[in-house]
């Protein structure tokens, strides 16, 4: 009996270009799977952003839609908004990096949660700009070396990270959010779940949902992607913790 | 015969809209352009119609871009400074292919500005603030008539090339009521069945993107987007011509500022003077074509602007060398008055027309 | 008698799979993948495999594209 095989809802002969060993496949991955459980393929349209997740339209076989560096929410807020003024729900959710959610696209994503929009939307948080080589990004942490805080990021001199899915759950008009990791087998499954009841918080028309997934950025981070695991486990979740921040769907 | 009734350059521009079919609207209020949104707000939840009030014009031009993805007529309304937020979208809706109305009621500028009557937006309009080669087709209405009118071509000619479509509108003009007549749509509705994002069912799936790694394809998309410019420039200019057949001296104008430049023309032809008026209704795709066969038998071309001379680079690229061409202008304010006109035109032809 | 099936021209030599493997039956191939590295492969001889599919699950590429249980 087969129990595991590629989810449909990826294309055929599809091949992740992503560097080896990066969180991001594993990410797409889950959420196809989650596509094809919840029978959403047909009626879904995906919004990719800027960013290493922008090839996302290579890889799933649904409706893909690019918005400009930090717009996906406001375009998935455009796509929601038009099918209902034809009376149809489609299924709408972003793909997009910590860079574009919370520091380009923050005022768009944070008014499209305060909105109670009805989408959804995943970000790739790997404390970095990966797609452009790894520079400080609104979640670096605090002492993290990247291209552009070659010293460690420092309060002083960059100030403080982000705390998105903290922040997100602030929204009155968020319904779920909540951060995951894909670290090990078990988070894995976790992460799975999280989104799956995000997904659900949208079919049950209650408002916006926010996943946060804490993502490992090998390339950037100059680990291997076993490292890159244990600094997640070890280091990142103590920063950033795993936890639903705010579940009130069935409120 | 369907009544005329005073009507607003604003309101006119929002109803034709809700006339033709537009099913969702996204804005940020900036004055002289509000009423549109003010107006639509209501019309539209009325009839379960998308409306946003945008948390900034970045926000309603991306909302726009994702609307205009499920094939429907998708509005967007803002003002010249406001305008310039939205080119990064504009230029990824022009290389998407994904039809867009954007009215730009035009205030005055650089900068802030202030909301004085002006017409500095012709630049950013037909050259577009966004990045490469992409355009975006600009129509010019000169009367509140012609706002719904347009209103309905912007549409059309959208959806017909799958392309944003500016209707660049004089802040007067958005301001200023006159009797008009909200006549049908008199366009067909085009299928967007081929393209648009609803789901795959029943179809392999579709994307819609501009980003392109690979080098020949992105060559190949941007000579594709050049091949519908250069048709359009064949199909699509518009403009008017006011006594022009045997015109020695055309005034261009667009906008407003033809309405006055008419009135003039009329002044000169009352004192025998051949004087005729052209003005441009597609400034993207501008008629050079025309204004070139006129300039043949033409000795003066005067061009007219609120701004101080953004159409006149497109009128000498029309022109070339056949006709002497001069230019007046203003850049913010009191529209030039009729009698500043008539002294600067008189300055500039009083060697061929000593007469007068 | 379970076993996985690997996609060698999907394979990117993280070796993720080999660490999750509870029976450790993933190990280095012969075969140079696309990233310049051996790629791994699927080595059971002893019909250890219970399909958990714990490695499918780690895998980033979808290089390991089937789980077969008993
Ligand atoms: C307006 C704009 N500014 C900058 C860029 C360049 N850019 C592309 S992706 C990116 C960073 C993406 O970082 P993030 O969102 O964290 O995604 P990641 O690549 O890390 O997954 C930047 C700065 C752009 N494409 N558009
Ligand atoms: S740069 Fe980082 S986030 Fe981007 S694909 Fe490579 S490892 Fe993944
Ligand atoms: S299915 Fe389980 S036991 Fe079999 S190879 Fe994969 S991880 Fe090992
Ligand atoms: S996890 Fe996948 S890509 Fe990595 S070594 Fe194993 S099979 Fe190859
Ligand atoms: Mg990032």
């Amino acid at each position: 009996m087969q129990v595991y095989s590629i989810p449909n809802s990826i294309k055929k002969d599809s091949k992740f270009t992503f560097c080896k060993g990066c969180d991001h496949g594993v990410a797409i991955k889950i959420i196809a799977e989650i596509i094809d459980e919840l029978n959403l393929r047909e009626n879904t349209v995906a919004i990719s952003s800027s960013g290493c997740s922008v090839l996302l339209y290579d890889f799933l076989d649904i409706d893909c839609l690019e918005a400009p560096h930090g717009r996906a929410c406001a375009v998935a807020t455009g796509v929601k908004r038009a099918h209902r003024a034809k009376g149809e729900e489609k299924f709408v959710f972003t793909y997009q990096g910590d860079g574009d959610f919370a520091s380009i696209g923050l005022g768009e994503s944070m008014h499209s949660a305060l909105r109670g929009e009805n989408i959804t939307a995943i970000c790739i948080n790997n404390t970095n700009y990966g797609m452009t080589g790894g520079q400080m990004g609104p979640t670096s942490i605090m002492g993290q070396l990247t291209t552009t805080s070659p010293l460690g990021r420092n309060k002083e001199y960059h100030g403080f990270p982000i705390k998105t899915a903290e922040q997100i759950a602030l929204c009155e008009g968020t319904k779920f959010s909540a951060r995951v990791a894909l670290y090990d087998v078990k988070n894995i499954l976790k992460a799975k779940k999280t989104i799956k009841k995000a997904f659900e918080c949208q079919l049950k028309n209650k408002g916006f949902s926010f996943v946060e997934i804490l993502s490992s950025c090998p390339t950037n981070w100059k680990l291997s992607a076993q490292d890159s695991h244990k600094k997640i486990a070890e280091e990142l979740t103590k920063i950033y913790p795993l936890d639903i921040f705010k579940d009130t769907i069935d409120d | 015969m369907i009544e005329k009734s005073l009507l607003k350059g604003n309101i006119a521009i929002a109803r034709a809209a809700l006339n033709c079919g537009c099913s969702c609207y996204f804005g940020y209020p900036i004055t002289p352009q509000t009423e549109i949104g003010e107006f639509l707000s209501l019309e539209m939840q009325k009839r379960n119609l998308a409306y946003v009030c945008a948390e900034s014009e970045i926000g309603a031009i991306n909302m726009a871009l994702g609307a205009a993805s499920s094939g429907q007529k998708v509005m967007a309304s803002s003002s010249s400074c406001a305008v310039a937020l939205m080119q990064e979208t504009l230029s990824y809706a022009a290389s998407d292919e994904l039809p867009i109305v954007l009215v730009n009621v035009m205030r005055a500028g650089p900068g802030q500005g202030y909301i004085y009557p002006s017409q500095g937006d012709y630049n950013q309009a037909t050259i577009g603030g966004g990045n490469g080669d992409y355009k975006t087709i600009v129509l010019s209405p000169s009367s509140v008539q012609e706002c719904i009118e347009l209103t309905y071509k912007s549409f059309y000619l959208a959806q017909k090339y799958r392309n944003p479509v500016i209707l660049l509108v004089d802040g007067l003009l958005g301001q200023m009521a006159e009797p008009a007549t909200i006549t049908q749509n008199p366009y067909p509705d085009i299928d967007t069945s081929s393209w648009r994002l609803d789901g795959a069912k029943d179809r392999p799936s579709r994307n819609i993107h501009s980003l392109e790694p690979n080098q020949n394809k992105l060559n190949q998309h941007v000579l594709k987007l050049y091949q519908k410019y250069q048709q359009i420039e064949q199909s699509e200019p518009d403009w008017e011509e006011y006594l022009c057949d045997d015109a020695e001296i055309i005034l261009t104008a667009f906008g407003t500022m033809a309405r006055s430049a008419k009135a003039i023309c009329n002044h000169f032809r009352e004192q025998g003077i051949k004087m005729g008026v052209f003005r441009p209704i597609t400034l993207y795709p501008f008629p050079y074509k025309r204004l070139r066969e006129l300039s043949f038998k033409a000795k003066y071309i005067i061009d007219i602007e609120m701004n101080m001379g953004q159409m006149l680079k497109d009128v000498r690229l029309g022109v070339l060398s056949n006709s002497q061409i001069s230019f007046i202008g203003k850049p913010v304010g009191d529209w030039l008055k009729k009698e500043e006109i008539i002294n600067a035109i008189k300055n500039i032809i009083k060697e061929q027309y000593a007469s007068i | 008698m379970s076993y996985i099936k690997i996609d060698q021209n999907k394979c990117k030599s993280c070796y993720l799979c080999i660490d999750a493997c509870p029976y450790k039956l993933i190990k280095k191939s012969n075969n140079t993948g696309t990233t310049g590295e051996l790629t791994v492969e699927f080595s059971d001889t002893e019909n250890k495999c219970i399909g958990c599919a714990q490695c499918a699950i780690v895998c980033p590429d979808i290089a390991i594209v089937e789980v077969n249980r008993e």
